[in-house]
């Protein structure tokens, strides 16, 4: 072994000797980050169950009242038009704009009849005058 | 005349100087207390002549038909309601009005003066004021509870001896149907 062997093998020694503490201390700067880190997630976990206010229950109402409103429910019943579907059809459900129309469809015209029938006046009888009333309590006999 | 209304409007003409009173048609009226036209009208229901009340019935009569624009036949039986009501109530005699049992014209007379029991006189006053309306002769016929059934003349006594044997409106309306002059 040479003297320059001996120099370097000397030096590499050192460095040896030098990382682990060097590691460490980096080891022990990461353990602090992360528990500083970790303590501030907890404090942010924590802020929600200590103050009501913010509480996510009372959104809860309003979240569900701006789902779409199950009005498709009532179309089920309609006459054999979406269950006589093929199966093959994708199970999902028309979309969000047609549902509307469908309804609309079925409130306006429900059975198809024509609108004479609801403008056609029907026969009153005409009132009888005070005439025709005497004529008929004078025209009494006993039976 | 008014709209078809009647207008109570100057119907009396109160003449103190002269102490007369008149209707705006001419006819000098008497104001009488209900215990006089009581005593007055129960002894004529005992003599049998009404006379009297079915003239003054009539009276009241040509009040109404002075007041139409139209014969009474022609018009509604609302219309000739009104005006007879009032002309009712001028005069005192109580809150009229009609019903219809079936066939049968019923005369209600509300609040009217306690003459006589059996409301002859009553029955005398309308008979009297719907015969001068209707110019046919006509007969109101006491049936209970302020009620009087207008019929033909010819059968009035048949029908008042039905009520007076006990028999009620109803009862009376199902005894009569309707027949045509022939």
């Amino acid at each position: 072994m040479t003297d320059r062997e001996d120099r370097l093998r000397s030096l590499l020694d050192k460095v040896r000797a030098k990382r682990p503490g060097e590691r460490e201390t980096h080891a022990a700067e990461a353990v602090d980050r992360i528990r500083a880190g970790s303590g501030t997630m907890a404090a942010a976990q924590e802020t929600p169950l200590s103050e009501p206010s913010t509480s996510p229950h009372v959104e809860s109402p309003t979240r569900y009242s701006s789902q779409p409103p199950r009005v498709e429910r009532p179309l089920s019943v309609e006459p054999r038009a979406r269950s006589a579907q093929p199966p093959s059809r994708p199970a999902a459900a028309p979309s969000q704009s047609q549902r509307p129309a469908s309804i609309r469809a079925q409130s306006v015209a429900p059975t198809g009849q024509p609108v004479v029938y609801a403008t056609d006046q029907p026969d009153f009888p005409r009132p009888k005058t005070f005439g025709e009333l005497l004529e008929l309590t004078l025209s009494l006999r006993p039976r | 005349m008014h709209d078809g209304r009647f207008d109570p409007g100057g119907f009396y003409e109160f003449n103190l100087t002269g102490g007369m009173i008149r209707t705006r048609n001419g006819e000098r009226v008497v104001v009488l207390s209900e215990d006089v036209l009581s005593s007055l009208v129960a002894a004529a229901a005992r003599d049998g002549d009404l006379t009297p009340l079915r003239r003054l019935g009539e009276l009241l009569g040509e009040q109404v038909l002075a007041s139409l624009d139209r014969p009474a036949s022609v018009l509604s039986a609302e219309a000739v309601l009104g005006h007879v009501s009032a002309v009712t109530s001028l005069f005192g005699w109580g809150r009229l009005a009609f019903e219809r049992w079936g066939s049968a014209l019923v005369v209600a007379l509300r609040d009217k003066p306690e003459l006589d029991e059996d409301e002859l006189g009553a029955a005398a006053l309308l008979g009297g004021m719907f015969s001068e309306i209707s110019q046919r002769q006509v007969s109101c016929v006491p049936t209970g509870d302020s009620k009087f059934i207008m019929v033909d003349f010819e059968v009035a006594e048949t029908v008042w001896g039905w009520f007076k044997d006990g028999a009620d409106l109803p009862a009376i309306v199902g005894m009569l149907e309707t027949k045509r002059a022939s």
